[in-house]
Order: C-alpha cells, then structure tokens, then sequence
C-alpha cells in the first residue's frame, strides 16, 4: 500500500482496500488486483452476444419443452395406477398417419406422433395402434377395407372363424366394438382427415363383395387395342385381341375364370342409410416443411419445438380426458361440396382456403406448406403414360416375332432377352395400376380438394374436445 | 400293445429318439425365449421401482403388453434372417461339394 502512495498516476484505479488486502496473499499476480475491468473488444463483444443469444434460445426452448411435458405427464399420471387383470385389455385407440404429400418418408406424421402425443398416452396407459400410410391413399383404402369387413360381419355373411373363437382372448363383435367406441381414433395432420373421410364415404357407400383392382383394370384393357395384332399379310380381325400361341388361354376363357373365382357374395346389399356410431375423432396438427426454400423456416421451427410439445401434448390430453362432441360442419346449399371426387374449382391453380365447413377446415393452414411442383403430378403421368404407350407396339412386335420364331434373335437379344409378351401385359397393368392409385391419391390430398362430406356422419362422427370447451 | 418284428421295433426305435431329440431341443428354446423374454420386460416395465403392491396397475400393464410383442416380432425377425442365412449356406456348401 506504501508502494501505491508513492507512485503518481493520473487516474488512480478504484479498488476496495478490504478486497485487495484479502486476495493479495491468495497468489493472483499483484498487476491483476490493479487493473480497471474493461469490456473486452468491439468484435468480442459482437460475437459473444451472437452466440450467447442463438444458444441462449436454443437452451430455453429445450427447457421449456420439458417442462411442458413434464406438466401435462404429471396431470395424467394418476390414471395409470390403477388395478389391471393380466388378460383384460385398456383404452386402446387407434392412430393413422397419412404420408405428407412431397415427402418420401412416409414415417413423418408417426415420428411426430411418437415424439409429441405419445408420452402423455403412455404416462395415461392409453394403448394404441399405429397405421401410417406408404403412398397417397393408403389409409383411404385401409379405411375403406375395414369398414367393408366389419360391414360384412355385422351383416352376418361373414363370422369369426372358429380358430379365433377358442383364443383366450377372443373378444365377440359387440365387445370390440364397445372397445372401440371407448377408444378413438387420432388423425395426423390435414391430409390424414382427409384421406380418412374418403375412406369413410367409400367404405360406407360401396357394396360389401371383394373387388380386386387388377380384375377391374383387366377388364378395361380386354376392349384396349394396345395388344392388338398388328399383320399386313393377314386379314386384320378388328376388335378380338389375341395372344401368342405360347398362351392357350383365349380372351373368353380368361374372362370366364375371373368372374368364377371374384366372390360376388354381398353385391345385392344397399349402403346402409344411417350410420352407427363411429369412435371420436382426435384432431392432431401436423405439418412437414419440404424443400429448399423452405430450409430458413426448418431451422426456425427447430428452435421453436416448444409450440409443437404444447399442441401435441394438449391434443393428448384431450385425447386422455375423453370429453367429446358432435361434429360441427355448417349445412351445405349446393350438392357441389359432397362430392369430392370432381372440384368445382379450376385444376392447376391454388384456390384460396374455404373457411366454411367448421370442423372440416382443421389446420387448414398447413396446405400452404405442400410443395406447388406436386400440382403437375397429373400431367406427368398423362406424360409418361403417352411415352409408354408410344414404345409398347415395337417393344410388342420384338416380343412377338421372337417367340413365333419369325426371326432370330440378335446377338445383343441373347445377351439381355427382351421382356416377354406375357411380361410385357403384367408390365403394363403394374404401370396403370401405379398411375391411377397416384392420380386417384393425390386428388384425394392436394391442397384445393374439399374434405369428403356425407351428411350421414353428421349423427355418427364426435370428435375430442378441450375440458374448458364444455 | 403287440410288437412286430424285431428289425421294425429297433427302426421305429432310432426314428423315435430323433424326435425325442427335437422335441427336448424345442422344448429348452421356447422355455428360454419365455425365461428372456419376462426378464426383460420386468426389467424394462418395472424395473427399480419398489414394488407399491402386488398387483399390475395399467401403465404397467400396457407397457408389459408393448414389450412381449416387440419381444415376439424381434425373435421372428431374427429367426427369419437366420433361417434364410442358414438355407443360403448349404446351397453354397453343396456346390462347392459338387465340384469336387
């Protein structure tokens, strides 16, 4: 301290004479102890508050999301305690996850379920299923499918067959449905209603036999041309396609033996004019950013997953307290909105979102995000179909000239034989099958597509609502 | 029962102890597989907690329920693996016998 006295300086530096006395004999070197604390530099300081605000975000929204979690696992606990015998079953419902449009993971919309719904079910013992669907208008078709089978059950022409009967835990028809109502449904995001109530309406409205979408396809091409013969020396039959020697079968047979085998049973059966009633319907948001131009909106949204925690866990929570209520969809003047199949609106263009059909406008603002380049998937199937079709004869005549023998096959033929006729067929009903399930998908899905409606049900649908709603 | 003749009774003898065999062998697996298979999902669905009482509650009833399946559908799948492993190589085992 002597030492400080002496020296003249011409700003002396503050310090507390307590504090240095203390930290003198502690080994800090002594210049430490008179320094002034400065702020360190014009870039330092530009660069530790970037970073310390973007990690400082992302921190807090981490925490938050677990802390909401955390909220609404703890609100739900006290139902998973409770006594159960080891072959009686609890709440199971049942989840559909459609595949976003755009998107080659078809998994999105369960990823989402697992991360964000799924914990408050399991805190809740909720038991579920999970469906998601490969292609556009998988759950349609899955949907429809039950509906038919259970349509078909109840009808009487089916019956549980007598293996499933003496299982332990067969469960009969009036059981499992009473399951199911207790249950519910949970659907992912605004293509999953949709394809769902497609499904409904067409589970509902079609008859109960089996139909076979290659029998249906067959039937089309047998009055096709593209199998034609095509011979200048004989005379040319107009409109039999006939098929190489090889295949004995003709054209007559082959149709004898498909409606033979397709289990007409249950064609006379009208759809039925009121519907029961059906499991409450769980609404969940979801949406699926694609695309480049959409990376800046990525990155933001990751560092906002505390909204996504909050909406998947509050649609849980509904989902655990099972509070329902009919669906509310406003009465339509105009038959144009029950029929889905056919929008009114021009094909191509983006229609604005209707904000009319209540209930059925659910998150409608996620169709923003699906990818505008979709809206030519018609055309390039139109596209590709042309080209197929404008390859098929000489492609057909290679395949019918090598087999009748007319000629003989070159050396690069041996090396990688050309497809045969019969290869050729089974070729072309894959391909049209693929065009029209994508085609018949995507019109189901894309953004200007109305949701299915049949005012049949408006008694038989309820869907979870809020506790405070009530 | 009457016994035929001595050469038939020793053939029905040597067919019968091979299916004694199976039979023991299928019998050690599926006991093992059950053994695991409560193991791991006891460890997994309940796991440390101190046993509140004797009973089953939901949560942990329907996680038991989750398990068991997973554990079912994984041992199909590896057994499935296995057995296409195991039908590929005799095939090359035998070609390789074929040429000698």
């Amino acid at each position: 301290m002597s030492a400080q006295n002496a020296e003249p300086s011409l700003k002396p530096p503050p310090k507390m004479a307590g504090m240095r006395t203390v930290l003198q004999y502690t080994g800090i070197p002594p210049s430490w102890l008179d320094k002034r604390p400065k702020l360190p530099s014009r870039n330092w300081l530009i660069f530790l508050s970037v970073t310390s605000t973007i990690l400082g975000y992302g921190v807090y929204d981490r925490r938050e999301c677990r802390r909401i979690q955390q909220e609404y696992i703890e609100k739900v606990q006290e139902l998973s305690e409770g006594p159960l015998q080891p072959l009686e079953e609890n709440r199971k419902v049942t989840v559909y996850g459609a595949k976003w449009p755009g998107d080659e993971d078809h998994q999105q919309a369960l990823k989402y379920f697992r991360k964000y719904v799924k914990p408050i079910l399991v805190a809740a013992a909720v038991d579920f299923d999970m469906y998601s669907g490969k292609y556009l208008g998988d759950i349609t078709k899955r949907v429809a499918e039950d509906i038919r089978l259970r349509r078909r059950l109840e009808a009487g022409i089916d019956d549980d067959s007598e293996h499933k009967k003496l299982l332990p835990t067969y469960k009969p028809l009036s059981e499992r449905k009473r399951a199911e109502l207790e249950g519910g449904i949970v659907l992912i995001g605004r293509p999953t209603l949709k394809e769902y109530m497609a499904g409904l309406k067409q589970g509902w409205t079609n008859g109960l036999e089996k139909v076979e979408p290659e029998d249906v396809l067959a039937r089309e091409f047998d009055e096709d041309h593209h199998f034609d013969e095509v011979d200048d020396d004989l005379p040319t039959q107009p409109e039999k396609p006939s098929y190489s020697p090889i295949f004995t079968m003709t054209s007559q047979a082959m149709q004898q033996k498909r409606t033979t085998s397709a289990d007409t049973t249950g064609s006379d059966v009208p759809p039925p004019s009121t519907i029961p009633q059906l499991p409450p319907i769980l609404l969940v948001p979801f949406s699926n950013r694609i695309g480049f131009t959409q990376i800046p909106l990525m990155i933001w949204d990751w560092f906002n997953k505390r909204h996504l925690v909050q909406s998947g866990s509050e649609a849980a929570y509904r989902l655990v307290l099972a509070n329902t209520r009919p669906i509310n969809v406003p009465e339509q003047p105009t038959t144009e909105f029950v029929d889905a199949e056919t929008p009114s609106e021009p094909q191509g263009g983006i229609t604005p979102p209707r904000q009319e059909m209540g209930d059925l406008d659910f998150d409608l603002s996620s169709e923003a995000v699906i990818k505008k380049s979709l809206n030519k998937l018609p055309a390039e199937v139109e596209e590709s179909r042309r080209k197929y079709y404008e390859k098929l004869p000489e492609r057909l005549a290679t395949a019918r000239a090598l087999s009748r023998g007319t000629r003989e096959p070159t050396k690069d033929e041996i090396a990688n034989p050309p497809p045969t006729e019969v290869e050729l067929r089974a070729e072309r009903m894959k391909k049209e099958l693929a065009w029209r399930r994508d085609v018949v998908g995507w019109n189901t899905v894309k953004p200007g597509a109305p949701v299915t409606w049949d005012e049949r049900f408006r008694e038989a649908i309820r869907i979870f609502i809020d506790p405070s709603e009530q | 029962m009457s016994f035929l003749g001595g050469r038939s009774n020793a053939n029905t003898g040597s067919v019968n102890y091979d299916k004694i065999d199976m039979a023991v062998t299928e019998l050690d697996t599926v006991t093992d597989f059950f053994n695991r298979m409560v193991s791991s999902c006891y460890n997994k669905c309940i796991g440390a907690k101190y046993p509140a009482d004797g009973d089953l509650n939901k949560g942990e009833s329907v996680c038991i329920d989750k398990c068991v399946a997973k554990y079912n559908d994984v041992q199909k799948k590896v057994g499935e693996k296995l057995q296409s492993r195991g039908a590929a190589a005799p095939a090359q085992n035998q070609s390789a016998f074929g040429s000698l």
